[in-house]
Formats: C-alpha cells, sequence, structure tokens
C-alpha cells in the first residue's frame, strides 16, 4: 500500500524514519518520481533494459557464436515456386526465372542474357546461385540473399530467423546470418557507444569546470576552442581526422597500443587491430568535447556563486576540494541528459562511415561488429539489389535493410525518449 | 545605421573562428609526412619524374654522368612555396595566408576524385569545389525550406494540443526521423524508386524507354560526373567531349551562368530538365528534413508553450479576439525569435549529413567530393581540407544570416 504523497514535500519521497537521505540520493530519488511518471520515457528505458540484457546474454552465453557463413557452405533452393526460397520476381508477380550465361559489354551493365525455365533445385555455393545440371557456367553473377527463414532443412548454416546479409567484395562474398550477427553485435554497439561518447563527455566535463571555475581569460579561451570545434560538423571532423591519422598512425607506432592479443567472444584480437580500434575510438572523442564542455561551463557559472561554494572556501576548501566535491556533482545534470542522447546516435555514425567506406581505413568492422555497421552493409546489398534490378530481376531484400535499422533505431529511439524524459524531470519549469 | 555596426561586430566575431578552423587544418596538414603535403599542394608528382617528390635522388637524374645522391631540385623549390623549411609561427602565416586567399591546393590523382571527376585532374582544389557548390546550396535551400514548412505548423499544432495524441504523434515522428540511419532512410527511398521504375512501369532492358541506338544506363555503384538520382536514363554510349557527361543529364548544358543546376537549365529554356532536377533534388532534401526536424520542432514547440502562458495572450482571448487569431498573430509571431535563433543550429547540423545524402544520392555536391577524397587507398588532402574549410564557412556564414534576421526582427538584440 503506496503512502499518501505529502504535498508539501517537493519530493514526493515518502518519509523513513532514521537518517535523512542526503541530498544528492534525495535528488535522485525526486528524479526517479518524476521519470515514474513519464510513459514514453518509461518506455524507453524498458527498450534500454532489453538491449542491454541481450548483450550480456550474449556476451556471457554466446561467446562463440557464429555468424559469418563462408561461403563454402551451400544452400539449397528448392525451386523457385517454395515461398522458403526467398526468391520472388516482382515484375510477373511469379517466381522468377533463373538467369543463365549472360555477358556484358564494355558499355557499363548492359547485359544480354536467355531466360530458361528453372529446374526444381538450386545451390548458393561461393556466394552465388549454381543449378545441378550446368554447374559452373550456369551463374548469376550479383549475390542472392535469403529471406527470413527456420526451416533447417533450407540451409545448411542453420536457422535464418531473420534472414541473410550477403556483402560482395571483387572475388569473393561473405554470407552473413543477421539474427546471431545482431547478437554477437548488441555487446559491442553498447561497449563502443558508451565508451566513444565517456570518453569525449569526461574530457568536456573537465574543461567545462576549469573554463566556468577560473573564469577570466581561461574561459574566454577555452570558450573560443569549443565555438571553432563546434563550427566544423561532427561527421565531416571525423571523416578528416580519420583519414589523417590513418596515414599518420601507421608511420607512428604507439607504443602503449602494442599489447599482447586479447581474446573476446571468440575472437583474438591481435595488436594490429588495436591501434585502428584506439584510434578510431580516440578520434571520435576528440570531436564529441565541445558540447558538453559548453554545458558544463554553463552550469558550473550558476553553481559557482551558491552559498555553499562560498561556505566550503570560507572553511578553507581548496580548489581541488571545492572542484571535486561540490563543483562536478552539482554540475553534472546536464552532462547525463546529453550523455544519454549522445550515446543512440553513435551507432548511426559508425554506419555512417562503414557506409561511406572507412570499414577497412580505421575501424576493423569484421572483429568488432555492431549494429550500425550491420546496417551499413545491409545498404552495400541494396546496391547490389539496384543492380539486380536493372537487369531485370528484382529480388527486394527488405529483411536486409529492416532488422539492423530496426535494432539501430530502438536503440537511438530509446535513449531519445529516456533523455527527454530526464530533461522533464529535471527542469522544474517543465515539470507542472 | 544600427544594423550596419551589428552586422561588423558579428563579421568581427566570425573571423577569429575562421582562422580557428584553418589552424585546425594546419595541425592536421603538419601531421602528415611531407610526401602527402606536397601531392596535396601541387596534385600527384609528374609520372616522368624518377626523383617525384624524394627529398634527394641519384645525381644522374640532375647532372647527367655525376655519382652520388644530390639534392631534389624540385623538392626544395615545393618545399620552399610551402614554407616547410621555414619555422613553424613563419609557415602558419604562409598557410593562413594560402587559406584566404583560396589556395586551396589541388586535386591529385591518386583518389576516387580522380575516377569520378576525371576533368579535375591537376585542377585547382578551389575551382573544383566551386563546381560542386551550387549543388549543395539548392539541397541545402530546399531542405532548409521543408524544414521551416514542417516543423513550424507542426510545432505550434503540438503546443496548442499539448499532450493530446496530436502532440504526441508529432513528438514521435520527429524522434524517430532523428534515430533512422540516413544512409538507411535514403537507400530504402532509393530501393522503392527503383523498385517502381523497373518493375511497375516495365522500364528494363528488354523494353525500353530509350530511342534506338540507345541504351539504358542505369546505376552501377560507380560514380560518374553529374549522376544524380536516380542515375539512370538513355545513354549513346559516347561521352559529350565538351563536358565529359552523358548527355542526357542537365550539367551538359551549353553554358552554366550560374552553376545552380536547377537555374541553369530553366535560363537555357530546358524546363523539362530543370523540373528533372527539381524533381531530383526533393527526395534527397526531404530525408535531410525528416533527419534533423526534431530539434526545431522541440524548440517551435516549446517557445510556444511559453508564449502561450503569458499575461497578453489571455488579454487577446479576454477581449474575445478568435483563438486561431490568437494563435497565428499574438503567439505565433513572437515565438518566432526562438525558431530564429535554433535554425542556425539545425542548419549546422543537417549541413553535416550532406556527405552521406550527397553520396546515397548521387549528387554532386561538396560533402561527395568530401567523400570521394577521403575514400581509402587514395586520400585526396588537398579536396580533404578544402571541403572542411568550405563547410565551415558554409556554416558560419548562415550563422551570420541567421543572426541578422534575428537582429531585424527583435530590435533589442541590435539595439542592446
Amino acid at each position: 500500500m503506496a503512502e499518501a504523497v505529502d504535498p508539501s514535500q517537493v519530493s514526493g519521497v515518502p518519509k523513513r524514519l532514521g537518517r535523512r537521505p542526503s541530498p544528492r540520493i534525495a535528488q535522485l530519488k525526486r528524479t526517479w518520481y518524476f521519470l515514474r511518471r513519464n510513459t514514453l520515457a518509461m518506455v524507453g528505458l524498458g527498450i534500454l533494459v532489453v538491449i542491454g540484457a541481450v548483450a550480456l546474454y550474449a556476451a556471457v552465453f554466446l561467446p562463440n557464436i557464429s555468424w559469418v557463413q563462408m561461403p563454402v557452405m551451400c544452400a539449397t533452393d528448392y525451386g523457385p515456386d517454395n515461398p522458403l526460397s526467398g526468391w520472388s520476381n516482382s515484375s510477373t508477380g511469379a517466381n522468377g526465372p533463373f538467369t543463365l550465361a549472360y555477358t556484358c559489354t564494355n558499355v557499363p551493365y548492359v547485359c544480354t542474357y536467355e531466360v530458361v525455365p528453372p529446374p526444381n533445385a538450386a545451390q548458393f555455393c561461393g556466394g552465388q546461385w549454381y543449378k545441378t545440371p550446368y554447374s559452373a557456367q550456369s551463374f548469376v553473377s550479383y549475390p542472392s540473399a535469403i529471406g527470413p527463414t527456420i526451416n533447417l532443412a533450407t540451409l545448411k548454416g542453420g536457422p535464418m530467423p531473420l534472414g541473410s546479409l550477403t556483402l560482395s567484395a571483387e572475388s569473393s562474398t561473405s554470407f552473413y546470418n543477421i539474427w546471431p550477427a545482431l547478437l554477437r553485435g548488441s555487446d559491442w554497439s553498447l561497449i563502443m557507444s558508451v565508451s566513444i561518447v565517456g570518453i569525449g563527455a569526461t574530457v568536456g566535463l573537465f574543461v567545462g569546470v576549469v573554463a566556468g571555475y577560473y573564469g577570466g581569460v581561461i574561459d574566454d579561451a577555452l570558450m573560443r576552442l569549443v565555438d571553432i570545434f563546434l563550427s566544423i560538423p561532427i561527421i565531416l571532423f571525423i571523416i578528416v581526422l580519420i583519414a589523417v591519422l590513418s596515414v599518420t598512425v601507421r608511420s607512428v607506432a604507439i607504443p602503449p597500443f602494442t599489447l599482447a592479443g586479447w581474446h573476446y567472444a571468440g575472437y583474438t584480437i591481435v595488436p594490429e587491430l588495436w591501434t585502428p580500434l584506439f584510434t578510431a575510438i580516440l578520434g571520435f572523442a576528440a570531436v564529441w568535447w565541445p558540447l558538453y564542455a559548453r554545458l558544463v561551463r554553463a552550469q558550473v557559472l550558476t553553481v559557482r556563486e551558491q552559498k555553499y561554494i562560498e561556505a566550503a572556501k570560507a572553511s578553507g576548501a581548496r580548489n581541488g576540494r571545492i572542484l571535486f566535491k561540490h563543483i562536478i556533482p552539482n554540475s553534472v545534470y546536464p552532462v547525463f541528459i546529453q550523455f544519454s542522447l549522445d550515446v543512440g546516435t553513435v551507432p548511426l555514425l559508425i554506419g555512417a562511415l562503414v557506409y561511406l567506406g572507412f570499414s577497412q581505413a580505421l575501424l576493423p568492422t569484421e572483429y568488432f561488429p555492431e549494429w550500425g555497421t550491420l546496417a551499413a552493409w545491409s545498404v552495400y546489398d541494396m546496391q547490389t539489389f539496384v543492380l539486380s534490378c536493372s537487369l531485370g530481376l528484382c529480388v527486394i531484400p527488405w529483411w536486409q535493410l529492416f532488422f539492423p535499422g530496426l535494432a539501430v533505431f530502438l536503440f537511438a529511439v530509446s535513449v531519445n525518449l529516456l533523455s527527454d524524459g530526464l530533461r522533464d524531470a529535471l527542469d522544474p519549469r517543465l515539470r507542472r | 545605421m544600427r544594423m550596419l555596426v551589428y552586422v561588423i561586430r558579428r563579421l568581427a566575431l566570425i573571423v577569429p573562428v575562421v582562422i580557428g578552423v584553418m589552424t585546425i587544418v594546419f595541425v592536421l596538414i603538419n601531421a602528415l609526412p611531407v610526401y602527402y603535403q606536397l601531392v596535396a599542394a601541387y596534385g600527384n608528382p609528374n609520372p616522368h619524374d624518377p626523383c617525384s617528390y624524394n627529398p634527394t635522388c641519384p645525381c644522374g637524374e640532375i647532372y647527367p654522368g655525376e655519382k652520388g645522391t644530390c639534392p631534389n631540385p624540385v623538392y626544395v623549390r615545393l618545399t620552399h612555396l610551402l614554407g616547410l623549411d621555414r619555422p613553424v609561427y613563419e609557415r602558419y602565416f604562409v598557410y593562413i595566408y594560402h587559406a584566404f586567399t583560396f589556395q586551396w591546393g589541388t586535386v591529385a590523382n591518386v583518389s576516387a576524385v580522380q575516377a569520378s571527376y576525371s576533368f579535375a585532374r591537376d585542377q585547382p582544389v578551389t575551382k573544383f569545389l566551386g563546381e560542386m557548390l551550387p549543388s549543395t546550396i539548392e539541397l541545402a535551400a530546399l531542405s532548409l525550406i521543408i524544414i521551416l514548412a514542417i516543423a513550424i505548423p507542426l510545432g505550434n499544432l503540438g503546443a496548442v494540443n499539448r499532450n493530446r495524441p496530436i502532440d504526441q504523434a508529432s513528438r514521435i515522428v520527429s524522434f524517430s526521423g532523428y534515430a533512422i540511419p540516413p544512409f538507411l532512410l535514403g537507400s530504402f527511398v532509393l530501393m522503392g524508386v527503383y523498385y517502381l521504375l523497373y518493375s511497375h512501369v516495365g522500364f528494363d532492358v528488354h523494353t525500353p524507354w530509350c530511342p534506338s541506338g540507345e541504351v539504358l544506363y542505369a546505376f552501377n555503384g560507380q560514380s560518374e560526373l553529374t549522376g544524380s538520382w536516380p542515375a539512370a536514363g538513355c545513354y549513346s554510349g559516347q561521352l559529350s567531349i565538351a563536358t565529359n557527361c552523358p548527355t542526357w543529364l542537365s550539367n551538359c548544358l551549353v553554358s552554366h551562368p550560374t552553376g545552380f543546376p536547377t537555374y541553369d537549365a530553366f535560363y537555357h529554356g530546358q524546363y523539362w530538365l530543370g523540373l528533372d532536377t527539381l524533381i531530383r533534388l526533393i527526395l534527397p532534401a526531404l530525408v535531410v528534413a525528416y533527419g534533423s526536424i526534431a530539434i526545431l520542432l522541440r524548440f517551435v514547440r516549446n517557445s510556444m508553450l511559453e508564449v502561450m502562458n503569458l499575461d497578453y495572450i489571455r488579454t487577446a482571448r479576454a477581449k474575445g479576439v478568435p483563438e486561431s487569431r490568437v494563435i497565428s498573430k499574438h503567439a505565433g509571431r513572437n515565438s518566432m525569435n526562438v525558431t530564429v535563433t535554433v535554425l542556425g543550429l539545425t542548419f549546422a547540423g543537417f549541413l553535416g549529413g550532406f556527405p552521406i545524402i550527397e553520396d546515397v544520392f548521387y549528387l554532386n555536391g561538396v560533402g561527395r567530393a568530401l567523400v570521394l577524397a577521403a575514400q581509402p587507398g587514395g586520400f585526396d588532402f588537398g579536396v580533404i581540407f578544402g571541403s572542411t574549410i568550405l563547410f565551415t564557412y558554409l556554416i558560419v556564414s548562415a550563422n551570420l544570416i541567421v543572426d541578422v534576421l534575428y537582429a531585424y526582427l527583435d530590435p533589442r538584440v541590435r539595439l542592446g
């Protein structure tokens, strides 16, 4: 039975016997009280908890889950009329004909090919469709994809509840099972998002505190620096930074990063992968601090005029103690809001970088698969779809865009809703 | 007069920001090996020069018959021109001078830029980016118009119907735009377009729309000069020699009085081409707008909420002014100030997304030039740094325009 809320008490937290909670704990409780009444924020928090649980589950129980299916595996297609095959030809409405032995001229993608009625079985080997009677000659040169299926007999690689994703390089095609890939990517998404934004926010926090607390010339100089950094779009800055670093870092070996191999989740992270990963994270962090610095400074400017700071000074506290005991704990709330907002955008940004072709340059995405990367890869395959379309055979791989996109979307939306709720809960004017 | 003083004051505040960005670029350039600095400034070395950009080379290459290694005179001259043989502070001033006088280096041969824009070989970066700029400005303007046309009415609607379903719906829609990766949304839209184009209209190799002798030219994963959404059309198999691009594209006009694709098409009386270019711009502009509408919408809604609680609104209602007029005239006009302020922020935000959007939709803007220049395997640092500075100029000038607009709307700002 909940106790009646005392209307005179702002917090609404029921009184308890014994020691009064410290003011900061009381504020936390108050925030939680207002947050709890915000349905959308609670929905966001719920989604986040589910994502976190999935990530924990994947990290603990599925360390060796295989999500890259090497092209040596063959997938049998039980004929074009079988819906399990994941084929559909949209132009005729019926399931489509297979194309055979076509030739292309040097004018881009002007191809002639003949269409023959399909036999009952086709095999997906080495990234290409083979039909039994024709073996090497009869292939479609674009990689096909397999839609969601739980039929174990269809694919030797195991069930594909969310379908597959194909990635074709010049000569070979990799074949990814989306469901285990999403599981595998969940913990990396969280780790990379939190660490990237965390480093940036920490740097920004300290810069903002120093600027706000000391004021004067230091404040002016740091804030002009922030202005400069904020006038370069974030993704552009990352691109430039990564381009420069990937040329420079290769010639300058960074000693601390030459660690021994590190084992995580079935992968051995070799030292060669460390440098690019750290460079990427540092590159991100380098562009992420200015906003936090500005936020924190604004907060510190009001906090430092408070009576308790004056009291602390009067009692002889040194600057360090005032900063760490009084200023930082009391000006950290806007950081939380912005932090929760930014964490959701990291997969989007990484996905954008991978889309733009930086996966090889700096982010070794083969080893650090995360949701943004998967979403970007799905778009790569979309371009193959367009090609297939221009060849007259449209197979829309909707699952490739939908499921990785949904993961990124849910993550970003949930932190957005949560941070919106936090903002409302912490801002008395919006609270009503 | 007051206005002029205000504008000059704002301009004076902008210059340090621009210099600061140039300083960052200077630091980054100096982190590069000298070879890359030389390539960024002067383009690729002469392929027939065995000494290339090396500091030294066999003496026999310079003084025939001599033995040993000699300093490379080309290297010495070029590094001197760049100031590399002088102390850092002198080099810094040389760089700032170059940056302000638009000497941003040369488009090198190494990168994907070379493959896509073969005309750009060894051209100054400024000229190359200058040709890309109008397309970016067109896209930005169209996106801004769409954002304003959606965010202001929707924000007002949300504020008037606070916490009702329409308010929640508009918030969720704008949030979702923020949370969908733009490359995913753009590709999804493109996929739909292609699907319609090829599957339902019957536009494929067998039943082409194209006249005989011409073939369908479709999106092929490669980039070509003026490819834009959807990169498909009839193609005679020959490129026009003058402009090096397929004849069905709008940039193949005889002349470009302004460089703005849409305007130039109409200027030449090519109404269909102009319309075509405009249609090609609308989808990317919609994707951009959808992605960055959330911030503006939130601010419009909140400022409208604040204004709606003020006394003069109650007065207006009390004296019997119709509600629609209260919202549009009394509250709406006064909540515009915040909108204008946030506009600069929004602009900087969505300009950052341009590299991706332009790459997805094959629009030849500065962002796509940057993306092509930054492809691993061949970094074109001249273009990379040039487009960084250009983007800064764009953002800073947009902020200036916003500030001036703000001062125009609110006398307290320019007088205070």
